[in-house]
């Protein structure tokens, strides 16, 4: 057990360097700022943004049903963000395991002491962290924001939308995995994340042109209902619960590829 | 340390080995000899636990390689033919990380990595980043990774491929050196290198072993020492079983049939064959070699004797590569002369470097 540990710390370590070191991460970190910046200033300040709504109904004279701005904001703004990330997401995940394979890496990999488990774990928390860290500066754009606002922002609303958040990530960051443990194509892994994450976010909608028992079983699939339940602040067990399959989903798919990938390699 | 039995491996329906068995004592170096294609990468695959073999059975230092796979793994350092490089890590890091992936306990790293570093000449590249080293840095690193958690058995897949020949002098002093401790496969499509490193060779050739022994042993006993080489004109097929049926002849080709033929050095003139015989042990049969072409009514242009190499073993039991590749000793013919020309002309060049 203290030797899996090691190992997949060892691979985290490993991809946690090769994010750091590399200008493309830094390129899409840049990229997630600059736009999720944008979006902040837009919704908040705005000519149509919510400050600017507000004022109007104030100038109104309508004061009922009292707004909570921030509870507003937040549920917006964390919307925007996670449909952001999931352009961004496939991007980060698709070169987790082509990258290796082109580069024969995945030969010492699979020639190493280490299970196909621990080498999956290890990059899913090694490029989960590195989404995590490029969120950061967002939590401290919200910090500054809220810490002016009255009434004061909920804490547990704040918590629980950014914890829907890299789940989320973690969810799809998972799937890309085994998606790039498919192909030695870099970018034919991006394409296919990205289109099975438009397939994920668009399942709500299919969910309800399908309708019946079968929709409604269908819509629990949504990554998005999940997400956007999350960042109005209203948990419920059933989202961790789903987040969690998608994750073991994409780990046990990755480490049965690689295994797969071995037996059939030619 | 290393047991292969009946050991074959299909892709579909192409077999890539079949019914390889052979076996590699503590601290031997074995070399795996073969034209490329010949199954050398996949039987070493099998070994080191990447590729699962259809039939048959390894064992390495007493695990099944299937089975066992991860104490398997653990007890081997491989080389690829492609060194497997993170080349945005510095060459100390990616060590590191090889030495914790292999499983060396956290208090020795250190010292293996700095073993790994002495050992492959890389101390002033310990900080450089590993995109920015040149072939033959990659190639040393590559090997510092297949050493660097101290294993019994090292498998290596072509390990001087790339290098430069004062480079390649120095891979084959460390694989040497590595003998005695560790026990090693390496595989090579390059003669002279298995008679310099290697204690013993398997010449493999569409995945079958064809032979296993020393290089020596393997040169006396496949080819016996002497063999001629004959230029003639005339009629060769009607020559050729005549000659194979002399006591004393292994075995007959032509190995430069076709005059027109734009690429060899000195083209033979019409009618005009090159052939080869390889003689049995002990044999000199020149007298009734000459006897018979002559008797045929052909003409004999040449007649030498020929030394046999390791490379004439190697040909021999690979011997319809050996057609296909027809330049092999026209290349080493073409050698012979050239030292003697460039010795004469550095006098006077070295002269007028003096002056």
């Amino acid at each position: 057990m203290r030797i899996i540990l090691s190992n997949i710390l060892a691979i985290y370590r490993r991809e946690l360097q090769t994010y750091f070191a590399s200008p493309f991460a830094y390129a899409i970190a840049a990229i997630f700022w600059l736009l999720s910046g944008f979006f902040f200033v837009i919704i908040l300040l705005g000519p149509d943004g919510l400050l600017v709504q507000i004022g109007q109904r104030d100038q109104a004279g309508i004061t009922e049903p009292p707004i909570d701005v921030p509870y507003q904001f937040l549920s917006i703004f964390l919307n925007l963000l996670g449909s952001l990330a999931l352009f961004l997401l496939p991007m980060l995940s698709m070169g987790l395991y082509s990258e290796e394979r082109k580069r024969g890496t995945l030969e010492l990999l699979a020639t190493s002491p280490v299970t196909n488990w621990a080498v999956a774990v290890g990059k899913l928390l090694g490029v989960l962290t590195f989404f995590i860290t490029i969120t950061l500066p967002i939590v401290g754009l919200e910090a500054i924001a809220f810490s002016a606002s009255n009434p004061p922002a909920s804490f547990n609303v704040l918590l629980l939308g950014h914890l829907g958040l890299i789940l989320m990530a973690a969810a799809v960051l998972s799937l890309g995995m085994f998606i790039s443990s498919l192909t030695d194509s870099t970018i034919l892994a991006a394409i296919l994340t990205f289109a099975l994450m438009m397939l994920l976010w668009i399942t709500d909608l299919i969910a309800s042109g399908i309708g019946g028992a079968l929709g409604e079983a269908i819509g629990h699939l949504s990554l998005i209902k999940h997400y956007s339940d999350l960042s109005r602040g209203v948990f419920n067990s059933s989202s961790i619960v789903l987040f969690a399959s998608y994750v073991f989903l994409g780990l046990f798919l990755t480490a049965q590829s690689v295994e797969a990938f071995r037996f059939q390699r030619s | 340390m290393i047991e292969v039995e009946h050991l074959s491996k299909t892709y579909g329906a192409t077999p890539a080995i079949a019914d390889i068995t052979f076996s590699v004592e503590k601290g031997e170096i074995l070399g795996f000899l073969g034209p490329n294609g010949a199954g050398k990468t996949t039987t070493m695959r099998i070994l080191t636990g990447y590729l699962p073999a259809t039939s048959g059975t390894a064992r390495v230092a007493g695990f099944d390689v299937h089975e066992n796979s991860l104490a398997v793994r653990q007890r081997i350092g491989y080389l690829p033919e492609t060194p497997p490089l993170y080349t945005e890590m510095t060459v100390e890091g990616f060590l590191y990380f090889v030495a914790r992936i292999k499983g060396v306990a956290a208090g020795d790293r250190a010292a293996r990595v700095q073993t790994a570093i002495t050992r492959c000449n890389l101390i002033e590249k310990r900080h450089t980043l590993i995109r920015k080293l040149s072939k033959g840095f990659r190639q040393r690193v590559g090997l510092a990774q297949a050493i660097v958690h101290d294993p019994p058995v090292i498998i290596l897949d072509e390990p001087t491929v790339g290098l430069d020949p004062r480079q390649i002098i120095d891979v084959r002093n460390l694989i040497k050196s590595l003998a005695g401790d560790h026990t090693i496969i390496l595989s090579t499509h390059i003669l002279p290198e298995v008679s310099m490193t290697c204690s013993r060779v398997a010449i493999i050739n569409k995945g079958r072993v064809v032979a296993t022994n020393t290089p020596d042993r393997l040169m006396e006993e496949l080819t016996g020492g002497n063999g001629y080489e004959l230029e003639v004109e005339g009629d060769f097929a009607a020559v050729q079983e005549r000659l194979q049926n002399l006591a004393g002849v292994k075995s007959v080709e032509a190995i430069l049939s076709d005059p027109a033929k734009p690429n060899a050095a000195d083209p033979l003139p019409e009618h005009h064959f090159k052939i080869r015989l390889v003689s049995q042990p002990g044999a000199d049969e020149g007298r009734a070699i000459a006897a018979t072409v002559v008797g045929a009514g052909l003409g004999l242009f040449e007649m030498r004797r020929t030394a046999v190499t390791l490379e004439d073993v190697f040909l021999e039991l690979t011997m319809e590569d050996a057609s296909a590749d027809p330049d092999t000793p026209d290349a080493n013919d073409a050698d012979l002369p050239e030292p003697t020309n460039t010795q004469q002309i550095p006098e006077p060049a070295t002269g007028g470097e003096a002056a």
